[in-house]
């Protein structure tokens, strides 16, 4: 005898004992006058949480005694405080130690949906179910054969119940469904280890009805299993010794309760207006608590101003009459035709002109922004953190323009590779600190603007100037930034009569201004979005900055998110490499980490050779000079073409975004194309602006 | 090997209740109306072996729970004695792995044994892994400077099944409503910062972390520990005259490296200087109230 059929024969042999006392006609009349139940279905799924079914759980036979439970009804009371959607009540005796007298007790206690949790193969016990107040009850597909499932089912059912059905196999599943389940419990424990296993989960799952709630029954102990069961794609959740066993039980629900609104709420779309903390499971504030209040304050002040037409009007006038908005959409026909000849696909190709931005770059968008959020919030000193010194000089920029006192904070390898930005950062009164910790590049640069914040948080603004770092940083500079996209969109309407591009290609370090150019085509899945990473001298030699290809990033906490991250096996950040300053950074924004899981953009790289030669070809090409960081998005160019030949394209309109101009660079080409004589790249050098050769 | 994150008969681990080795700590210190000294010193600085040598020091001078730290490469809560410090030992072969004989040197010689890290290295190694093994090597609780109690899902459920202590931060300009949130969800003591900033040694101390530890007790935190800035014995005994705990991390490092600040100090001398810093602190905050 199983350990269930013994459950279900004791089961019966205590029903029919109460039946001596109470008559199957008597239980059915209580159950026809006892008060109309609730329509559990309703609390069962939600757009905006995953409901939690507590359940009172004195004991189990796997795990024996649990918890005492002496009043029922207090627990009860705490679970549904804690924001439980249904009670669980069971009412097994032998070995659970439950009783019918817990579900009275509960039934009064409470104003949610409660359900009966017992070995149920009678009528009897569906109508005793409801004569005690029950408004959900359990039936075990495992226990009952088809018609037997199919009655019970439909005597629930004409009573006005919910019934769980809880189901352990792909088969069972199939024949819930076939007797009419509306609410299917799945067991998706991996046997050997016990935990969550999502694989199982989608196997049992798959195909499942839409209007069929899914209740993930078993294994949920916390916070964890909730969040993997949310993603496999649950409704609900029921939980027993995770909360009955808990010191604070209403604490135990509300954590879950926690766990799955934020599961729900960092899945939501249209895309183009996910709200942050949480992308997928990236994203978060992985910051010292003494960063919060500043936190919140930066988050407060920013959605006023998002609310508010005057902030808009500024800072839309600001683009406009000082740094030069719209930037311009130029055709390449010449590099289009390079293109062309390369990959076999017939490509139309435009430029969006960042690099025609007052300072020379995207950066200025985002640097004007939290500058004006700077003024509102009332302090008076900026801090920012730049790699190549584009973001470092467009933050010194704006804060001349508005009388803020600033400090940048630069790697000293970045500092020697791009010392003519760190010259007009000074020129502009900023005060340029040179981070000779760690490995003195941009990562570093970061740890110390996070350490000055700490210190003089009350007075300061950390601008910083890309899409990752803790909430709200991702999302608000997303928003500075997505008028790349939403111009580009116009333009190619206005000026080239192009309805929408077949492609964008956008370099990714932090990943600002693929999120910029992005943006406005995310729900567009006409749209291909490509996304370049810096393959320095290719993933397979270490020397690089690729997060996303096999082999490359983990999933980690950086720097105040959680992203992929390249790391050594001890979760020590690694030390990454690339000819481009502003693209070598060890991990990257949290919102491209959840494109790439969802799949929405395609991710690679373009190396430094790659980069290199379309830096030199569209320069000869166009009579147009990108940045390096650019440069990988013009590499990957001639990569996208080859990837939508390949999809079946002939032809194809392709927007690049051209972040940056290349003038920082010159040293750094000059010296890696020979265009210098050997006294003039000596020169160089002796100013310190020899490029490359640093790292 | 036995999975420890399950029960003999391979059910899932449910909470443990087992109660809390700082709580019992500072309810004998609270008996005996004294305050409790935790000193702080990286594992594996300047070398594994010496490091484990370092930590039966303090214990043995006076040191009554020693925080081990993980070192990191970029430790942003962390100024530059004790970044000198992690980097020291990260060049000399520092793991994770061995850690856990660190909490049992410590645990042997009598100490309570605390481990700070860094959220990234606990999350790579497993949570649960981390807190099976933790609580194998007789480890009391964890102290998390850059993990909030907001995005400590996984951590508060790990260390409810194996009884450790959660130890997060507050700061002084906490407003009430995040203090109120660490209260709830810390277990063992709270871990208060003296001052706005990373750690590092000061000539004072101000009278903000005496308001925040009434604040944070009024919060509903039964144990509030200050640190950050705590250096000289005189320090100590002003703050553990209102503290239940005093943190000292970077004076005591600092007695392992050298006059340089980057480099270690020759063993046998830093040491000795060691157990005489720990014993003149231990001096001050146990004799902080008299």
């Amino acid at each position: 005898m199983s350990v269930l059929d013994e459950l279900v024969a004791g089961a019966l042999e205590d029903q029919r004992t109460r039946e001596q006392a109470v008559s199957l006609e008597e239980v059915r009349k209580a159950a026809l006058a006892a008060p109309a139940p609730i329509d559990a279905t309703r609390w069962l799924k939600r757009a905006d949480g995953i409901p939690v079914i507590a359940e009172i759980k004195r004991a189990s036979p796997s795990k024996g005694h649990l918890s005492d439970i002496p009043d029922p009804a207090a627990l009860a009371r705490e679970y549904e405080k804690g924001g439980a959607s249904a009670i669980s009540v069971l009412t097994e005796g032998r070995r659970f130690l439950g009783s019918l007298d817990d579900l009275d007790k509960v039934r009064t206690a409470v104003h949610i949906p409660v359900l009966r949790k017992d070995f149920i193969v009678t009528d009897y016990q569906i109508f005793e179910a409801r004569a005690h107040g029950a408004d959900l009850v359990l039936l075990i597909v495992a226990a009952l054969d088809d018609a037997k499932l199919k009655h019970l089912l439909d005597l629930a059912h004409e009573l006005k119940m919910t019934v769980l059905v809880e189901t352990h196999t792909r088969e069972e599943i199939e024949r819930a469904i076939a007797a009419g389940a509306k609410v299917i419990g799945i067991n998706a424990r991996n046997l050997k280890n016990l935990k969550v296993d999502v694989n199982k989960y989608d196997e049992l799952a798959a195909n499942l009805p839409d209007d069929v709630i899914r209740v993930a029954e078993s294994g949920v102990f916390g916070a964890v299993e909730v969040e993997d069961y949310g993603r496999a794609g649950a409704d609900a959740v029921l939980v027993g010794e995770g909360v009955a066993t808990a010191d604070d039980h209403e604490l135990a629900v509300e954590r879950l309760v926690k766990a799955g609104a934020r599961v729900k709420a960092s899945e939501t779309t249209p895309l183009s207006e996910h709200h942050g903390p949480y992308w997928g499971q990236f994203g978060g504030r992985y910051v010292p608590e003494a960063l919060i209040t500043a936190l919140d304050e930066l988050e407060r002040v920013y959605d006023e101003a998002k609310a508010d037409p005057e902030f808009h009007k500024e800072f839309m006038t600001l683009q406009q009459r000082y740094v030069g908005r719209p930037s311009p959409l130029t055709e390449a026909p010449r590099f289009s035709k390079l293109v062309s000849e390369k990959t076999g696909l017939d490509a139309r190709i435009f430029l969006k002109r960042e690099d025609l931005n007052h300072t020379g770059a995207h950066k200025i968008n985002n640097a004007l922004g939290q500058a004006l959020l700077v003024k509102r919030m009332g302090k008076t000193r900026v801090i920012a953190e730049t790699g190549a010194g584009q973001h470092g000089v467009a933050t010194a920029t704006v804060c001349a323009m508005l009388g803020l006192k600033c400090r940048i904070y630069m790697g000293q390898i970045d500092a020697r590779r791009q010392a003519l930005n760190v010259a007009r950062m000074r020129m502009l009164g900023a005060e340029v600190v040179e981070v000779t910790l760690g490995d003195k590049i941009l990562k570093d640069a970061i740890n110390e603007a996070l350490r000055d914040w700490v210190t003089n948080v009350k007075d300061t603004h950390y601008l910083l100037g890309t899409v990752a770092g803790p909430h709200p940083f991702p999302e608000m500079v997303r928003d500075f930034q997505k008028i790349i996209g939403e111009e580009a969109k116009q333009q190619l309407k206005d000026w080239y009569g192009i309805d929408h591009p077949d492609a964008v290609c956008a370099c990714v370090g932090g990943g600002s201004n693929a999120i910029g150019v992005m943006n406005a085509f995310l729900d567009d899945e006409r749209v291909n979005l490509y996304g370049y990473e810096a393959g320095g001298k290719g993933p397979e030699t270490g020397r690089h900055a690729v997060r996303f290809a096999p082999g490359t990033g983990q999933l980690g906490m950086f720097q105040g998110a959680k992203s992929y991250l390249l790391e050594t096996d001890e979760g020590q950040t690694l030390d990454t490499y690339s000819i481009s300053a502003g693209l070598d950074y060890a991990s990257v924004g949290p919102e491209h980490a959840w494109l790439k899981d969802i799949g929405r953009v395609n991710y690679s790289w373009a190396t430094d050779d790659e980069a290199m030669n379309a830096f030199r070809d569209l320069s000869q090409t166009e009579g147009i000079i990108p940045a390096i960081e650019s440069s990988h998005a013009v590499a990957g160019a001639y990569k996208a073409a080859a990837d939508l030949k390949a999809k079946g394209y002939d032809k194809a309109v392709m927007i690049v975004n051209i972040s940056g101009r290349g003038d920082k660079d010159m040293a750094t080409a000059g010296k890696w194309f020979g265009y210098l004589t050997d006294d003039q790249a000596k020169a160089l050098e002796v100013t310190g602006a020899h490029g490359n050769t640093v790292a | 090997m036995t999975n420890t994150a399950t029960t003999p008969s391979g059910q899932p681990l449910g909470i443990s209740h087992k109660p809390s080795r700082t709580e019992a700590m500072f309810d004998k210190f609270r008996a005996e109306n004294k305050p409790a000294f935790i000193g702080y010193l990286p594992y594996g600085f300047p070398d594994p072996d010496t490091s484990l040598e370092a930590f039966r020091t303090m214990v043995e001078h006076g040191v009554d729970a020693v925080e081990i730290g993980l070192p990191y490469s970029d430790p942003v809560m962390d100024g530059p004695v004790i970044q000198a410090a992690s980097s020291i030992a990260l060049n000399n072969g520092e793991t994770i792995r061995r850690v856990f004989e660190a909490v049992e040197t410590v645990a042997n010689a009598g100490g309570v044994p605390l481990v700070m890290s860094y959220w990234n290295l606990i999350y790579h190694y497993g949570v649960e892994r981390f807190a099976a093994d933790f609580e194998n090597a007789g480890g009391a609780g964890l102290i998390t400077p850059d993990l909030i109690p907001d995005e400590a899902g996984e951590w508060i459920e790990a260390s409810d099944r194996h009884g450790l202590d959660r130890i997060f931060l507050v700061s002084p300009d906490s407003a009430d409503e995040r203090l109120a949130t660490v209260a709830r969800n810390a277990r063992g003591f709270v871990y208060a910062a003296a001052r706005m900033g990373v750690t590092g040694e000061r000539a004072s101390i101000d009278a903000s972390p005496e308001v925040l530890v009434e604040r944070t007790r009024r919060a509903g935190t039964r144990n509030v520990c200050v640190g950050i800035g705590v250096s000289t014995a005189e320090q100590g005994a002003k703050v553990g005259s209102y503290a239940d705990g005093v943190i000292v991390g970077s004076a005591l490092v600092h007695t392992l490296l050298a006059d340089d600040n980057r480099t270690a100090r020759d063993k046998a001398e830093g040491l000795k200087l060691l157990a005489a810093k720990s014993e003149e602190l231990a001096a001050g905050i146990h004799g902080a109230r008299g």
